[in-house]
């Protein structure tokens, strides 16, 4: 697994760093730096809707709350983008330890409403304090430097890649996590302790958010509580992550890397038609819950293994689930 | 103090309104376990259908809401098949599944409702729109709005409807055995399948008469779905999911915050409250306000 | 089956797209329009397009823009900003390094404008916005950022000024504002001028977007005031009145912003819309003459009915006086398509110099203060719906007819 990783990824990674060489055009610069960040996000998501089985709706808050943290501390503190943007990574894990020890308790649906709740009340006190600029947002300053972005985007994901590869992929974290989506109460049984690992994977969800969010502010030099916390980063994320395949970190870099692509290709070339544009896209994620409901690397890899390679698989990683939690 | 009664008759025709969005919705959780993100969609295709009709027909609204229910029932029956395989595919979560299914409709239907009927807003005329009553008495005054009132008594009729339907009748008796254990249901010659589209096509009938009446009251537009989707997951979720007899007191109880936030707290809360208040229920009763949801 | 011949379709309009892109003409003006045709405020979006499109088959209908005795045609190239203010910038930067225009049509609102003047600026493009008015825009002093419609604070005054000069004037009022950028402002703008004016403001209020208001205008009621101003959108402003209604309280004027003006009020409202006071710069009847393009604004909005269908309201006015402004700078300064960088500085100096009428009203852009780079040549009025048409009422000296007032009862309509 972990030699495959590494095939497949360095020589991603060095296209990547490679490619502002080559490209020099600043649009397309702009739009594969978007990208990164839709992929980044989706990721993130991906931790807590398909590793861990809780659909998050308030995602989008902990975008927010890196932006206007990021934003505030720029502007009302006068600190350097440096330090702001590692402040807004901070508040949102802060941000999701405060709001996960209690709604971590909720399961299914009921989760997914109230940090649907959760996030709508955020976006309601951005709108009223002061601090935020209220319903006109904020503006920061323009450094309109395109290749900055890209790599400050592009070392962000990749840290994260690598971390949450590391984490769910390599390391029994992962696994436990697996658990806990499939068996709250025998997880249990095993010794693991659900309520803290769950919060570690929330705050492991929320602080890239928050970190993608700080620098969305900067490079997008405006934000308002419309843009950074509506419902636009939590259902795009959602159907990046089920239409790429959840529960994977291969599905949601597809999915956002397809669905992101379609989108800009649609925005760019097709723009007198719009409104066919919610029509197909809408069309394209109900079909594939129908069709394809792995997801399309889900269900990739599925044609490939075997049913019964697939089995001995989970066995073995079964066995490999230490018996007790250090604690 | 002379404002209560006021704040109160509004919370309670507000509520009226909420009470119609999310009482159907409630029951398809109940029996099919989804959670529609649609809801809002075809609130509006609802009230789309009343401004069409009312305008070609010349007819009040009122009259029209049983066309409106057997037009989308029949759609809603006809759809339910496909929303079935979503959520008995064993492949993944099946909830999250018909969350996303529903998701990408809603999305479609807004589209859909863009291209079919631009982006203005519109607003149905109906002969209860211009009255209200205006009672003073002991030293109270109260007004209430004509349209307001029959959409509470529409509210109360269809919420005792669905009572009926589900606690005498043989249909309702089935509905409820599906709602308690699917295999068992089917073991006592329930044809799960038939009823949970019949469920399904209750449920889209009555949000559609719902949006009627949302255009007759408030307004009509393409986009403004979303909005009743926020408040109908509300409901529902505070009701306690699938527990039907909580969603009349979960509408009154967000009716009234809403009412009581905007006369007597700094109305620009209102929202804010509303959500905080919806989070910190759920957090202190997990399964909503009775603690009876599925 | 169905998805692939959507895919067909898509890809063959795409190719067709692409071929007219690439068939563009050397002599003629590229000019971007970046504006809202999707999202939240596609309704305003779109009549801002509608208002550039105008402008556009205008000038080609003619010929061109004359510059120097040659004729050169306009071409727009579209660009949707999402309601976003990150796609707005995205196709900012795609107009002007894909298709290379000339110089760009703003959106529709101050937010996306804001996130897109950044980008122009970067760029050295000049953009006018036919449309967005906030304060902070100008506020922010962006050199190659303008625009046709004068800033809320400055319009917001006139209504309130007509309204104190009415017999009996209203001494009380309770001003609402919904809680966004534009309906925020109006209703400070509203609050200020009625101190100022010596209405007593009894209560005033920001809200929530797209919130049932009935309870709150249920306690309004109490209060009895003689004038209800309200800053909102479209949609909102026909639940404010209908909400109105069906409480039962009428006050002696009821008072909004622009969106009074919009087809959409009138028609969804009929008869509970007449006799609702609005601010605005421009109606079709405005008195208005130019030797530009269209001489006057019923001329102008007789060529909206025959293009679109639609009668024209100030927004789609104020963007198609965006052109007009970008023309008239251009032939000053004798431009031809293919600016450099030197003449688009040349552009902005000519475009800080314009001083012109046109059916619009008169354009002249403030060079310094508080509206930098807004329109400040235009007189503000008050009108008011009678009839189901849009009449100005105020101020005195331009009045078509004197303002209905108070109020009739809702009952008595």
């Amino acid at each position: 697994m972990k030699d495959k990783s590494i095939r497949w990824g360095l020589p991603i990674l060095l296209i990547l760093i490679a490619l502002p060489a080559v490209v020099q055009d600043t649009f397309f610069l702009r739009v594969i730096t978007e990208a990164i960040m839709w992929i980044g996000l989706a990721l993130a998501f991906d931790v807590l809707a398909g590793y861990t089985g809780y659909l998050n709706f308030g995602h989008g808050a902990f975008f927010g709350l890196g932006a206007y943290t990021t934003a505030i501390l720029m502007m009302q503190a006068h600190w350097p983008f440096a330090l702001a943007l590692p402040m807004g990574g901070v508040l949102a894990g802060v941000g999701a330890l405060v709001a996960g020890l209690p709604t971590l308790r909720l399961k299914g649906a009921y989760f997914a409403i109230a940090t649907w709740a959760l996030s709508r009340a955020v976006q309601q006190l951005a709108l009223i304090m002061d601090i935020t600029g209220g319903p006109d947002g904020m503006r920061l300053p323009s450094f309109l430097n395109p290749q900055f972005f890209y790599y400050l985007m592009l070392a962000i994901v990749a840290v994260t890649f690598a971390l949450l590869w590391f984490l769910l992929e390599c390391s029994p974290f992962g696994l436990k996590l697996k658990a806990i989506r499939e068996d709250d109460q025998g997880a249990m049984a095993l010794g693991l302790n659900p309520t803290k690992l769950k919060m570690q994977a929330f705050i492991l969800s929320a602080v890239p958010t928050g970190i993608l969010g700080g620098v969305y502010a900067y490079w997008i030099t405006f934000i308002d509580p419309a843009s950074t916390l509506g419902d636009l980063v939590s259902d795009q994320a959602l159907v990046m992550v089920v239409f790429g395949g959840m529960g994977t970190l291969v599905g949601p870099v597809i999915g956002a890397l397809l669905i992101f692509a379609f989108k800009t290709l649609f925005w760019a070339y097709l723009s007198d038609f719009q409104l066919l544009y919610l029509i197909i896209l809408g069309a394209v994620i109900a079909l594939s819950v129908v069709f394809i409901p792995n997801g399309l690397w889900g269900t990739l890899r599925g044609l490939r293994s075997h049913k019964k390679s697939e089995e001995k698989k989970d066995e073995s990683l079964a066995a490999k689930l230490p018996q007790n939690e250090g604690e | 103090m002379e404002l209560l009664p006021q704040a109160l008759m509004d919370g309670i025709l507000l509520g009226g309104i909420y009470i119609t969005i999310a009482i159907a919705f409630s029951l398809t959780y109940g029996v099919m376990h989804i959670i529609d993100f649609a809801v809002g969609e075809w609130i509006m295709f609802g009230a789309f259908a009343g401004y069409y009709l009312n305008k070609v027909t010349g007819l009040d609204p009122f009259l029209l809401l049983p066309v409106v229910f057997i037009m989308f029932a029949l759609v809603g029956y006809l759809i339910q098949p496909v929303i079935h395989r979503v959520l008995s595919g064993n492949k993944g979560n099946p909830l999250l599944m018909g969350l996303v299914f529903t998701f990408g409709l809603a999305i479609m239907f807004q589209g859909i409702a863009l291209t079919v009927f631009g982006f203005y807003s519109n607003s149905t005329p109906s002969v209860f729109s211009e009255g209200s009553f205006f009672i003073e008495k002991f030293g109270l005054s109260l007004t209430i709005s004509s349209i307001r009132l029959a959409g509470l008594v529409y509210a109360l009729a269809i919420t005792a409807a669905l009572h009926y339907l589900l606690k005498k009748t043989n249909f309702g008796l089935g509905v409820r055995a599906l709602a308690l254990n699917r295999e068992s249901a089917g073991l006592m010659g329930v044809n799960g399948k038939q009823t949970a589209s019949l469920v399904y096509g209750l449920y889209v009938g009555v949000s559609a008469m719902t949006g009627v009446l949302i255009g007759c009251i408030l307004s009509v537009s393409a986009q403004m779905g979303t909005e009743y989707t926020i408040f109908a997951f509300f409901v529902v979720v505070l009701a306690g999911m699938g527990y039907l007899a909580g969603v009349p007191w979960a509408a009154l109880l967000l009716g009234m915050v809403q009412s009581i936030f905007l006369i007597y707290f700094n109305p620009g809360h209102t929202l804010l409250a509303v959500f905080a208040i919806l989070y910190i229920i759920l957090l202190i009763s997990p399964r909503g306000l009775f603690g009876r949801g599925v | 089956m169905k998805k692939r011949l959507l895919c067909t379709l898509a890809l063959v309009t795409s190719l067709l797209v692409a071929t007219t892109l690439y068939a563009a003409d050397e002599a003629v003006f590229k000019v971007g329009v970046v504006t809202e045709l999707s999202g939240s405020l596609a309704t305003g979006g779109n009549v801002t397009k509608r208002g550039y499109d105008l402008w556009a088959q205008e000038v080609n209908a003619k010929g061109g823009i004359d510059i120097k005795g040659k004729k050169y045609l306009v071409k727009l190239y579209y660009a949707d900003a999402q309601s976003n203010p990150a796609s707005g910038a995205a196709a900012a930067e795609r107009l002007i390094t894909q298709e290379k225009v000339d110089f760009i049509l703003g959106p529709y609102s101050s937010g996306v404008t804001i996130a897109v003047a950044p980008v122009v600026e970067k760029y050295k493009i000049p953009m006018i916005t036919g449309s967005a008015e906030s304060p902070l825009i100008w506020s922010n002093k962006f050199l190659y950022t303008f625009g046709t419609v004068p800033p809320i604070n400055f319009t917001g005054a006139t209504p309130i000024k007509t309204l104190s000069e009415l017999n009996p004037a209203p001494k009380t009022a309770v001003i609402l504002g919904s809680n966004d950028t534009f309906s925020k402002a109006s209703a400070e703008a509203f609050k200020t001028a009625a101190e100022a004016a010596k209405i007593k403001v009894l209560k005033f209020n920001i809200v929530p977007a797209g919130q049932d208001l009935t309870p709150l205008l249920s306690a309004v009621r109490g209060l009895k005031p003689d004038l209800i101003a309200f800053g909102g959108h479209d949609e909102e402003l026909i639940k404010l009145v209908k909400s109105l209604r069906q409480i039962d309280y009428t006050p002696k004027a009821l008072l909004m912003h622009y969106g009074v003006t919009e087809p959409a009020f009138v028609e969804a409202l009929g008869k509970d819309a007449n006799q609702v006071f609005g601010a605005s710069v421009w109606t079709n009847t405005a008195k208005t003459k130019s030797a530009i393009l269209w001489p006057t604004a019923a001329s102008y909005d007789a060529a909206s009915m025959k293009a679109f269908n639609t009668p024209a309201d100030y927004t789609q006015a104020g963007s198609s006086a965006a052109g007009i402004a970008f023309q008239v700078a251009l032939q000053k300064i004798g431009a031809t398509p293919g600016m450099s960088e030197a003449k688009r500085t040349e552009l902005i100096k000519a475009l800080e110099q314009v001083n012109i009428d046109t059916f619009y009203g008169k354009v002249k852009f403030a060079t310094s203060g508080e509206y930098y780079h807004a329109n400040v040549g235009m007189t503000p009025l008050t009108v008011q719906i009678q009839n189901g048409k849009t009449v100005i009422v105020g101020p005195k000296n331009i009045q078509e007819v004197p303002a209905q007032y108070p109020l009739t009862p809702w009952k008595n309509r």
